[in-house]
């Protein structure tokens, strides 16, 4: 059982698990405690040493099905594939099999150790001798699905299947010869082709779970990267879907690390003068210890989000950002433009994520099937909301700045960064584009604090990080 | 102590709470292995519940420390009193001349105090505060640190060492050493995620809400006058309520508290207007109200379908 243990350990850790050996012991000193007789306590028991994470807990349970009760599974089946092909109950299985032994033992016959397992459906016996087959055949180092073939053959190799049926051939023969009612030996024979059919499967199963094994977690791992490299523009409607659930875990990241550098600011450094005036009530002992009280740095986000029909799929994530980030912080305004300019702080605070985002897009806000024009926007901006920049406000627009030949109206964005602790501009555009066409990038770029190519979740999560530096 | 995993079980059972095989399972390995708890979850499944109810069965004393950003050593572990330190100063000034007087230099003046100081770190001037006051009891207590993700990451280190160990040190007493192991419990909702290096010194349980069966045993076993018509409607609406997306969804709690309004208000089966009159206790948002609202409406609507069926057979039995 030791080895079992261990060898699921390395199982884990492969799948993506962070195990330590400190758990690791912990495991063998669990079941230790528990012994293994019962099935659950012993998952259970395993779960709670070693398993720390609770997205883990799904990659665990595959795994320990599959690794504790992967082979005895296909046996299983092996042996319902029989009694489904030869149309006989559990019970007539069963008698067939003892029919069988009580032959054998009258005809003398001495059947190799496979071929007994097999015939009487040893579960356990069967169990061992496919492990140990797949051990020799270097099943545990398949890779991929199209080397199952090869490896089924090998495994069948190593387990002799070959002599096997030779022996099975032979074992007919002499059933045949033996006194026999025709009708049994039919019976007994079909039983026996069956069988030989059913271990073929056994070992092709056997190979199939080898495979599974190999990191399914790293796979979908992979798959996640590389939809963080993808540019939005690009995106199937799957990877759409999963793109929404990256982005609110980069969120749930974010939290922490704001959670984080707020506190370790919260506290200043000791006051010398302070404490001495505080403490001349005292006659002077140093009884109350004053710390000057850093100024927290609330920081006051107001985000202009741009959802015209050229970014119409990028300002998705943006407005699921722009939630989340109002979530984060306590003063975040956001506003979506097209022509109009709207403002959607309110929507996103009563709605959830998805009904809010489709509110905003739909036009309950805004007209969202004018042109864009940011000159016009933007005044509406200067003129309704320029209060609330402060010197404490970090701006974020979020737009391709493609104006339609429309009056920029720079001025705004001049007047804004003039109150504004910076002014952030995120493109979904390439860089090699802007200034081209309609793009008005050019003429905003001198009244930006910082402006960014944004058009993957990678470069959002970097622009994310220095926003919240 | 307890004895075997249906012992844990059987052991809450009598104490009122139920609770799933895993659960057992790790509490039964927590207190023969003599390793911390680390429970997440959502909030208002019972976490904190547990503990107190460890302690109950095992007759323990439960020592609670609630976490709060900003918590320290000094309101965890131990502090110095510093007034009355210098309360025994003051008063004492008349022996502490006794002890220098005589001294003929400056330098031996302090060598003399030096050799008192001891007196004023010692037991009598600390304040133990309830890592050390668990440590050092004589008896074996339940330790219950609450809501350990709203601490500081700083203080979670510290805990390293009381949690592996169950040891304190204290710079001017040495390392004290625990007479007895304590039962210790660590809840967390998850704000945070934990450091791996706290979770390897811990066994981990994950507590989920409920299935319907479990929620509909502990309804009943804590709202007593319910109903069972009612007690299962109760269940099967919260059940379905949770399946939404809603911003936050009802715990064991808010199920509770649900049953009891509807018990006291002598509601025998649930309909639409009772619904709408009493959701506010399952659900804290306008947001999630109107939702669920719909929700169980259709719910509802399927119920009576059924119910009037189940008449009309009664109706033909009675002809």
């Amino acid at each position: 059982m030791d080895d079992k243990i261990v060898d699921f350990t390395a199982l884990l850790r492969a799948n993506g698990l962070r195990v330590s050996m400190a758990e690791h012991l912990d495991a063998f000193r669990a079941v230790a405690e528990l012994g293994v007789g019962d099935r659950e306590s012993f998952k259970d028991a395993l779960r709670a040493a070693m398993v720390k994470r609770a997205v883990d807990g799904p990659v665990y349970d595959e795994l320990f099905d599959l690794y504790f009760s992967g082979l005895g599974a296909a046996i299983q089946q092996g042996a319902n594939a029989l009694m489904e092909a030869m149309q006989i109950s559990e019970a007539e299985f069963q008698s067939l099999m003892d029919r069988l032994a009580e032959i054998l033992q009258q005809l003398d016959v001495d059947l190799s150790e496979l071929a007994q397992a097999l015939l009487q459906n040893d579960s356990g016996r069967l169990e061992q001798l496919l492990r140990e087959a797949a051990e020799q055949a270097g099943v545990q180092g398949i890779e991929r699905s199209y080397q199952e073939g090869r490896y089924s053959h090998s495994t069948a190799q190593s387990l002799g299947l070959g002599g096997l049926s030779e022996e099975l051939e032979r074992l007919k023969e002499q059933l045949g010869r033996a006194d026999l009612p025709p009708e049994l030996a039919q019976r007994l024979a079909d039983f026996i082709d069956q069988r030989l059919r059913d271990l073929r499967e056994m070992i092709r199963r056997t190979v199939r779970i080898e495979l599974e094994k190999r990191d399914q977690t790293q796979r979908e791992r992979n798959r996640l990267s590389s939809l963080a490299e993808k540019s939005f523009y690009y995106l199937s409607e799957d990877e759409l879907r999963r793109m929404r659930e990256a982005v609110t875990k980069l969120a749930q990241r974010l939290k922490n690390v704001v959670s984080i550098r707020r506190r370790r600011a919260k506290r200043g450094k000791f006051d010398v003068s302070d404490t001495l005036r505080k403490n001349l009530q005292y006659g002077g002992v140093p009884f109350r210890i004053q710390f000057d009280r850093r100024i927290r740095d609330k920081p006051q986000v107001l985000v202009l989000c741009d959802v015209s029909d050229s970014v119409r799929n990028v300002s998705r994530f943006m407005l699921q950002f722009v939630y989340s980030l109002q979530d984060l912080y306590a003063r975040v305004r956001s506003f979506i433009f097209v022509s109009e300019i709207g403002e959607t702080t309110q929507l996103f605070e009563e709605h959830d994520t998805q009904q809010a985002i489709e509110l905003a897009l739909t036009g309950t806000v805004i007209n969202v099937f004018a042109h864009s024009d940011f000159g016009r926007a933007f005044r509406t901006f200067h003129r309704d909301y320029l209060g609330a920049v402060n010197n404490r406000t970090t701006v974020i627009i979020l737009g391709d700045a493609r104006n339609n030949y429309n009056l920029p109206h720079e001025w705004v964005l001049r007047d804004v960064q003039a109150r504004a602790k910076q002014v952030i501009w995120l493109n979904p555009e390439s860089r090699l584009t802007w200034g081209f066409g309609d793009s008005e990038m050019d003429r905003y770029l001198p009244f930006c604090d910082l402006v960014e190519e944004c058009r993957n979740l990678n470069q959002l999560y970097r622009v994310i990080d220095r926003l919240v530096r | 102590m307890f004895a075997s995993i249906e012992d844990v079980i059987h052991r809450f059972a009598e104490q009122r709470y139920i609770c799933n095989r895993r659960i057992a399972t790790v509490v039964y390995l927590a207190t023969h292995l003599e390793k911390p708890i680390l429970i997440e979850g959502p909030a208002g499944v019972g976490k904190t519940e547990l503990a107190k109810v460890v302690a109950a069965a095992l007759d323990l004393k439960l020592i609670r420390l609630q976490c709060y950003e900003g918590l320290d050593e000094a309101k965890a572990l131990y502090e110095w009193e510093y007034a009355k330190q210098l309360l025994y100063t003051q008063i004492l000034k008349d022996k502490i001349s006794e002890v220098l007087g005589g001294a003929t230099s400056l330098h031996e003046a302090v060598d003399r105090i030096a050799k008192q100081d001891d007196v004023f770190f010692s037991d009598r001037f600390i304040v133990p505060r309830p890592l050390l006051r668990s440590i050092t009891s004589a008896q074996r207590t339940v330790l219950l640190i609450d809501e350990i993700d709203k601490s500081d990451s700083e203080f979670e280190a510290f805990l390293l060492e009381v949690l592996s160990d169950f040891t304190v040190s204290v710079p001017e007493l040495g390392t004290m050493r625990a007479n007895q192991i304590p039962v210790v419990v660590l809840t967390s909702n998850n704000a945070r995620e934990m450091s791996d290096a706290l979770k390897r010194r811990c066994l981990h349980l994950y507590i989920d809400f409920p299935g319907s069966e479990q929620e509909l045993e502990i309804v009943r076993l804590k709202v007593p006058g319910i109903t069972d018509t009612l007690a299962a409607q109760v269940v099967e609406a919260v059940q379905r309520v949770r399946k939404l997306d809603l911003k936050k969804s009802p715990s064991i709690s808010e199920t509770l508290d649900w049953a009891r309004t509807l018990t006291l208000l002598n509601a025998e089966r649930l309909d639409e207007q009772l619904v709408n009159d009493t959701l506010s206790a399952v659900l804290k948002y306008e947001g999630d109200i109107r939702k669920a609202q719909d929700e169980l409406k259709a719910y509802l609507q399927t119920q009576r379908a059924r119910g009037t069926a189940e008449q009309g057979d009664d109706k033909d039995l009675l002809h």
